[in-house]
């Protein structure tokens, strides 16, 4: 499943957009959707970047579902307005759907067919694929999700990971300009997350668009260009991550084999400062420059500087508690 | 949002296939019912007239019977077709004596088919082919037995003891109609209070006749539902027995055959109004005689050992020409065996005519007397009970 | 290539091919064929309690005993009182509310299957089902009757069914008696259908469509027991089901079959009319 067969020749049909001046893959403005005396989603602007790796974090009930369902049609806006790769929706649908890999609410399939044969009627309603061409498309995307040796066995069989790997062969089923997968993780074991991140960075490379949502911050760390974090319907932010990690970004890393004189010395230089790890926190004080210039003065080996940027953890935990 | 007015679209359009839908079920369910249509008027002595003179007609058609006469369940006779309610009956005829009747059942049928000579009836529910000699029906036949011949008798029979009027016009079974009305006339001691019936504007052929007592509801309705005047198919008024299905022969002495005789002869909608007595051919065995006439003609007889009441009395015979039990065999052959009890039946009376029980319906009522004697008519228990006397 | 770079959206699978998948669907599921198998014995049934038992009195069935060919009439009269439109009410709630719950209505609309389109595809997938079940009891009745029962005795030779009205029928003219009340059975159960699935697209529960069928007809035989709603009998469909006896009278009355067919095909339209407006708005 590392090596995305399919998802190569994607190059060949979609041209890969230049970040920034391609129009985005999905955009919503104002959006809003009550269900009776709940807002589910409560007037979100929000533009995916053709091109990026976009998460979506939120906790359970954040209205991260419902944003992606309206995006993909699938539920009505109360209002607002939703363009998917460019065309608006609902009326653009047919158009821009074939475009759009999705795997939204866990996987659907019918439980009495096996998975290939619930393959086979995903890829009969497929307009991107010839009728003669679904066959071989079936098999190559099993192949890919690692469940060609399942495919003759009965869908109610299934273990929850084997599921959500076949929901993900029929999202991927052919080249797709996006992809959208709703918490594609859940249920997957440790070496699972890991073809997942895999196949995310296989789709980046072939141009798409991923939209993913997670609860799960590590996994959108470590695949994500873009984040925006919803709670509770309303948008708390949005853009790149490393520019939302600058945001709150703070103090110097020191890396030095003697921490005991550096904190004295940076100490001394008026920073606060703490050991971690091997090396040093400066949490607050002078710049970066001058911490280093007294330090080399002090005569203290220091292996390098950087400025300290805080996980991602702690970004959600600033914006969802402020 | 495009979506909205696309959706919006949708929903109209839904909309409106729903309402058409709808107008089409209000408009083809409700199409019986339809305005007086604009016809020359008509004296009535001239309308009786034509009607009775009017030539029977070729047709085909489906009648319809609304029986409301509140007859009792008779214990031992089955309650189908006597008791109130709505049954249907085709009938053809080729206006020269030939005709078809078939009574439908939801499980069978019953067919009568008189091809000149002789009637056949078959039931479907025990595949039994009856022949019956034509005399009995030289007068009237099943393919009569609908509104056509019961509106003419009654018309005939009431028309020295009545009021005559049209009552404007009418539609039945989409054809433009004058309405004829006989009403007693004072001094006349019935308990009904008109009877209409609708005349064909073209062919002067009853189309459908009501029976009015004394509540707002006919007590009796019996008309086409649909009807198509013109040559019929002449293979409608023969009969083969087909194989495998048993041939009986009815005998004019035969008591069963009586009743089927009187079904047969769909008579059943003129009996239920007075002047049954009149009939030459009913005195039969039976001794019947009749007190008075017009409307508050009384019958009176002895009640035959095996055969109830329910089978001579006037009213009771009123839904036997479209009721299939009644003229079923096996209805006959109970008849024959056992006497149904009718002790059950109606509430006890004494008068100067002796002990008995009374029995009243909405078009008329009966008395039996203890000692086996009865009297019948579309009239109030104090007219049968000086009937009895007489 | 259009303003957004997109290759040029492609043209929506063909019909035959959506209809396809619908189909290989239906008949890949398991329960579609025990129905179908089950109703299939009916009629088979039927034949063997008649060769063993007396002629029943009061009973269409009694029309069947010596008189094969009437057997597809009677058992599809029979079988619509109850099992035919539970047949088609199961086929109607798997196509909507079942894939619902499956999750694979999202799947069909993601494709994109348009929702005019899927509405179509469902349509004729239950079609096919309630074509099938009346096709089979059809043909189960006419081999049954023909071989375990047979035509009237001593078959003329055009004697081929006895009508209830005591004429015979040419071998075809029985045939044609049959496949007009298999065409009409069809008709009915396309409007039993129709309603079903207005039902099934507003519920993701098959079990709700199923329970709305049942209790419908349940709710039908109660209000045509009430004499004082008889205005309302006419507006009932199961009022003129007893129509498919019809046939076996001679001349064949049409009245009640028109009739019926035309609440059928109010009932078609409105049940068509909500599951139009209900799948064009629902969310899936």
């Amino acid at each position: 499943m590392s090596t995305a067969g399919g998802i190569g020749t994607a190059q060949e049909t979609a041209q890969r957009p230049e970040p920034g001046t391609a129009p985005p893959a999905a955009r919503v403005r104002a959006l809003r959707k009550v269900f009776g005396r709940v807002t589910a989603v409560d007037g979100v602007d929000l533009d995916v970047p053709a091109g990026s790796v976009f998460g979506m974090l939120g906790p359970n009930g954040s209205g991260k579902t419902t944003l992606i369902r309206m995006l993909l049609g699938l539920t009505r806006p109360t209002s607002g307005s939703v363009e998917l790769l460019g065309l608006p929706v609902p009326a653009g649908l047919p158009a821009a759907l074939p475009d759009v890999g999705a795997l939204v609410e866990g996987p659907g399939f019918h439980p009495f067919l096996t998975g290939r044969e619930n393959l086979r009627r995903v890829a009969a309603v497929e307009p991107r694929l010839a009728a003669r061409d679904t066959g071989p498309a079936v098999d190559a995307a099993l192949e890919r999700v690692g469940l060609a040796d399942a495919a003759r066995r009965r869908f109610r069989g299934y273990s929850l990971g084997m599921k959500q790997r076949l929901g993900l062969a029929a999202a991927l089923l052919v080249p797709r300009r996006l992809v959208v997968l709703d918490e594609p993780t859940n249920g997957l074991d440790p070496a699972g997350t890991r073809e997942i991140r895999a196949v995310v960075a296989d789709l980046r490379a072939t141009g798409a668009t991923v939209l993913l949502s997670s609860h799960l911050l590590s996994e959108v760390e470590a695949v994500c260009t873009h984040v925006a974090v919803l709670k509770q319907g309303s948008l708390l932010a949005a853009g790149e991550l490393g520019r939302l990690l600058d945001a709150v970004a703070g103090g110097w890393e020191i890396a030095t084999t003697d921490p005991g004189p550096a904190l004295r010395v940076l100490r001394e230089a008026g920073a606060t400062a703490r050991a971690d790890g091997p090396g040093v926190l400066v949490e607050d004080g002078p710049d970066g420059p001058v911490l280093f210039a007294a330090l080399v003065r002090a005569e203290v080996p220091v292996h390098g500087l950087r400025r300290h940027r805080p996980d991602l953890e702690t970004l959600f935990t600033r914006i969802t508690e402020s | 949002m495009t979506s909205g007015s696309r959706v919006r679209r949708g929903g109209i359009a839904a909309a409106l296939a729903a309402a058409l839908a709808l107008a089409l079920t209000v408009g083809f369910v409700t199409a019986r019912a339809s305005a007086a249509p604009d016809l020359p008027p008509v004296p009535p002595e001239e309308l009786v007239a034509s009607v009775l003179e009017a030539e029977p007609a070729a047709l085909a058609g489906t009648v319809a019977v609304d029986n409301r006469l509140g007859l009792p369940a008779i214990p031992g006779v089955p309650a189908e077709g006597f008791t109130d309610g709505t049954s249907t009956a085709r009938v053809w005829s080729d206006g020269e004596g030939r005709g078809r009747l078939a009574l439908p059942r939801p499980d069978g049928e019953r067919t009568y088919v008189r091809d000149g000579t002789v009637t056949w009836a078959y039931d479907s529910a025990d595949r039994t082919a009856t022949r019956i000699p034509a005399r009995e029906h030289d007068r009237s036949g099943p393919a009569e037995g609908d509104p056509q011949a019961a509106a003419r008798e009654i018309v005939g029979k009431l028309r020295d003891t009545s009021t005559v009027d049209v009552d404007g016009t009418t539609e039945v079974a989409g054809r433009p109609a004058y309405t004829l009305v006989l009403a007693p006339q004072p001094g006349e001691r019935t308990v009904l209070r008109e009877v209409r019936a609708a005349v064909d504007a073209e062919t002067r052929t009853p189309l459908e006749l009501t029976v009015l007592g004394a509540g707002p509801e006919p007590v009796l309705r019996i008309g086409f539902d649909d009807v198509t005047f013109g040559p019929q198919d002449p293979a409608l008024f023969t009969f083969t027995p087909p194989p495998g299905v048993t041939v009986e022969d009815k005998k004019f002495e035969d008591k069963g055959l009586k009743d089927k005789g009187n079904a047969d002869k769909g008579t059943g909608p003129d009996a239920a109004a007075p002047g049954r007595g009149h009939d030459p051919d009913r005195g039969g065995a039976d001794a019947l005689r009749t007190v008075g006439d017009g409307w508050d003609a009384v019958v009176v007889g002895t009640v035959p050992q095996g055969r109830g009441p329910q089978a001579t009395g006037p009213q009771a015979t009123g839904p036997q020409a479209t009721d299939p039990q009644t003229t079923d065999p096996e209805t006959s052959d109970q008849r024959g065996a056992d006497r149904p009890d009718l002790s059950a039946l109606g509430t006890p009376v004494s008068g100067p005519w002796g002990t008995g029980r009374e029995i009243t319906t909405n078009a008329g009522s009966a008395l039996v007397t203890d000692d086996g004697r009865f009297a019948a008519g579309a009239v109030g228990t104090d007219v049968l009970g000086a009937a009895l006397q007489q | 290539m259009n303003r957004t770079g997109a290759p040029t959206a492609p043209r929506p699978v063909s019909w035959g091919r959506l209809l396809g998948a619908e189909l290989r669907w239906v008949l890949r599921r398991p329960r579609t064929w025990l129905m179908l198998v089950l109703l299939t014995a009916v009629p088979v049934l039927m034949a063997i309690g008649i060769v063993l038992s007396d002629r029943p009195r009061r009973s269409l069935l009694a029309e069947v005993t010596g008189n094969g060919l009437t057997l597809p009439v009677v058992a599809l009269s029979i079988l619509l009182t109850l099992l035919l439109p539970l047949v088609v009410a199961v086929a109607a709630a798997d196509a909507i509310a079942g894939e619902s719950q499956h999750g694979t209505l999202r799947g069909l609309l993601l494709a994109p299957v348009g929702r005019v389109r899927l509405v179509a595809m469902k349509s004729v997938g239950v079609l096919v089902v309630a074509a099938l079940a009346v096709g089979l009891v059809t043909v189960a009745g006419l081999a049954a009757g023909w071989l375990m029962i047979g035509p009237p005795a001593v078959l003329g030779a055009d004697g081929a069914l006895l009508t209830m009205s005591g004429t015979t029928l040419s071998p075809s003219g029985a045939l044609y008696r049959i496949v007009l009340v298999a065409a009409w059975t069809l008709v009915q159960l396309a409007a039993v259908g129709a309603v079903a699935l207005a039902v099934s697209a507003w519920t993701e529960h098959p079990l709700v469509v199923l329970s709305s069928v049942l209790g419908g007809l349940i709710l039908f035989g109660v209000l045509t027991s009430i004499p004082a709603l008889e205005p309302l009998h006419p507006w009932l469909i199961t009022t003129g089901w007893g129509a498919a006896a019809d046939v076996l009278r001679d001349p064949v009355p049409a009245g009640e079959l028109v009739r019926s067919t035309l609440v059928a095909a109010g009932y078609l339209a409105v049940g068509g009319a909500v599951l139009m407006v209900r799948m064009v708005r629902r969310d899936a």
